[in-house]
């Protein structure tokens, strides 16, 4: 009381600015604690419209397939997973503006998907199209 | 500046209250870490999944990825640390598209997870994505 009546006297324009303060530092405090700082990073991969030509009528693409024992081929015969981006990097280079597609049969798993994705991205696709998988 | 001489002068003629401080700087510095922690907060909604990603060299930050299913090594897909059955995801999904109209999805998948749970998953959100997907890998070492 005595405090408030001798800063009447000597200021009067100041404000206690305490309470507003204290709203304030709560506010910081929960932006702080919610924020997360969250760096998702993946593969981009995109997937044709379905009213789309399927790409198999489409001749000049690079079609990889994943069967379901997650052997991959291309151009009819089997290849390694340490082979898939030479020979992407090969058929890319006799035509650049060629499409990618990988396309996995049920029973593959997402290890190969990505290692196949993460092959096409280092030969230089910029684009991977991951048809639906067509149910057995 | 010219309120804080003002009153330091006046205090020193008064002669007492030396205690007090002037909390300007602060409450500047307080705003502006305010007002950049509400800015930088995105509210995501973490599948709460403990997943081994695939590893990737390509990997690239997945931008305004803030939609984020996950499908674990059994092929149940999890989002917003629940289990969901893959017909409520277009709902889910819809909601969160809603919420935040510039976000665009993002699939975790376990390494081990059947492709065939996450091009289902994918077919079911694919209507409501204007991009494409990020489907999320960890750089490799």
């Amino acid at each position: 009381m005595r405090k408030r009546n001798r800063q009447a006297e000597a200021d009067e324009a100041q404000i206690d600015l305490t309470p507003m303060l204290d709203v304030v530092f709560i506010m910081l405090i929960f932006f702080i604690v919610v924020a997360t700082f969250l760096k998702e990073a993946g593969l981009d991969t995109n997937r044709p419209d379905s009213n789309q030509n399927p790409p198999e009528t489409d001749a000049t693409s690079i079609v990889v397939t994943i069967t379901g024992d997650d052997q991959i081929w291309m151009e009819n015969r089997r290849i390694d997973i340490r082979a898939v981006r030479a020979n992407i990097a090969r058929l890319l280079a006799s035509d650049p503006e060629q499409g990618f597609s990988v396309k996995t049969e049920a029973g593959a798993s997402n290890k190969t998907l990505a290692a196949v994705v993460d092959q096409a991205r280092e030969a230089g696709i910029n684009q991977v199209l991951w048809p639906s998988e067509k149910k057995q | 500046m010219s309120r804080r001489g003002l009153s330091a002068g006046g205090r020193a003629q008064e002669g007492g209250d030396q205690g007090d401080i002037d909390l300007t700087p602060m409450l500047d510095v307080v705003f502006i870490m305010l007002i950049f922690f509400i800015v930088a907060s995105t509210f995501v909604k973490e599948p709460g999944v403990d997943l081994t990603k695939s590893a990737a060299d390509t990997t690239a930050p997945c931008l305004q990825g803030t939609i984020i299913f996950a499908v674990d090594s059994m092929g149940k897909i999890h989002y917003n640390k629940e289990k969901i059955p893959l017909d409520h995801a277009y709902r889910l999904a819809e909601a969160a598209k809603s919420e935040t109209p510039k976000a665009r999805f993002v699939i975790q998948a376990d390494q081990e997870a059947p492709t065939l749970v996450v091009s289902e998953l994918y077919d079911v959100v694919k209507p409501l994505m204007e991009g494409t997907l990020c489907y999320s890998t960890d750089f490799r070492e």
